[in-house]
């Protein structure tokens, strides 16, 4: 089954991702554990957990036959990363327009 | 985790000047981004600036006049994702002026990041990582 690839909010915008990372939260479980909770195929399940999986959200580790899923923190820091890169931006963008009114301030207003 | 984003600047300015550089467009690709923005409620436009490979992300925002309130609130939604106009991050950045003694106070909020259930999934699940990442590497190594 082909895996699309999706952004972390995509990831977690998913009722069915959401209730298993929540599931997760609670501790490591198997595969076939998970999918007891869910009303849907096998291979859907499989193909959810991939993609958890791949956007960094959970490692699958193999013991013995069975295939355990556990939370990874990847995915989580990524959502983090964005609001951390736009707090600097803002910043940024803020002290230009503080200094272009400070120059204004200099050139256009008549001094007080 | 902070589920907004708050900055604030005090001009020495009167809240038109202030007003004038956040809804002039020209005045705006001065100070944030080319823009093609109008200060009209509904009106689609672009904030455009350097992709960000680490966060894949174009560097185009898609954004939309959500209220205006002369010299005083203006907001827009704040979209972006990783190209042709796929949208992965959903916000909103606020404006407001406060008229002061001296000038101008400007106040920012950049907040809604994502959506609500998925901000309260994510604090949900921050709260108590290394415990728990410590209790699966327990069952992990048992």
């Amino acid at each position: 089954m082909a895996i699309p690839t999706l952004d972390v909010f995509q990831v977690i915008g998913d009722p069915s991702r959401r209730k298993m990372l929540m599931l997760l939260f609670a501790g490591s479980m198997t595969i076939n554990n998970l999918a007891d909770n869910f009303d849907m195929s096998r291979p859907a399940v499989s193909k959810h957990v991939k993609i958890l999986e791949t956007a960094g959200f959970i490692s699958i580790t193999d013991v013995g036959r069975e295939r355990y899923c556990s939370l990874k923190k990847d995915g989580f820091d990524e959502m983090k990363a964005w609001i951390s890169y736009f707090d600097k931006f803002w910043l940024s963008k803020l002290q230009k327009l503080e200094d272009l009114l400070n120059n204004k301030s200099l050139f256009d207003e008549p001094e007080k | 985790m902070t589920k907004l984003i708050k900055h604030q600047f005090s001009f020495p300015h009167p809240v038109e000047t202030v007003w004038e550089y956040l809804t002039n467009s020209d005045l705006l690709a001065a100070w944030l981004m080319k823009n093609d923005f109008k200060p009209v409620i509904g009106h689609e436009f672009q904030f455009r600036t350097g992709p960000v490979a680490s966060l894949n992300f174009d560097g185009i925002f898609y954004c939309k006049v959500l209220e205006i309130i002369p010299f005083k609130h203006l907001s827009y939604s704040w979209n972006c994702g990783p190209g042709d106009g796929e949208i992965a991050l959903e916000s909103v950045v606020n404006w407001d002026l406060e008229r002061t003694e001296n000038g101008t106070t400007l106040h920012l909020e950049h907040t809604g990041f994502a959506k609500k259930e998925n901000l309260e999934m994510y604090n949900g699940l921050l709260l108590g990582w290394v415990e728990k990442l410590q209790k699966i590497a327990n069952l992990l190594n048992a």
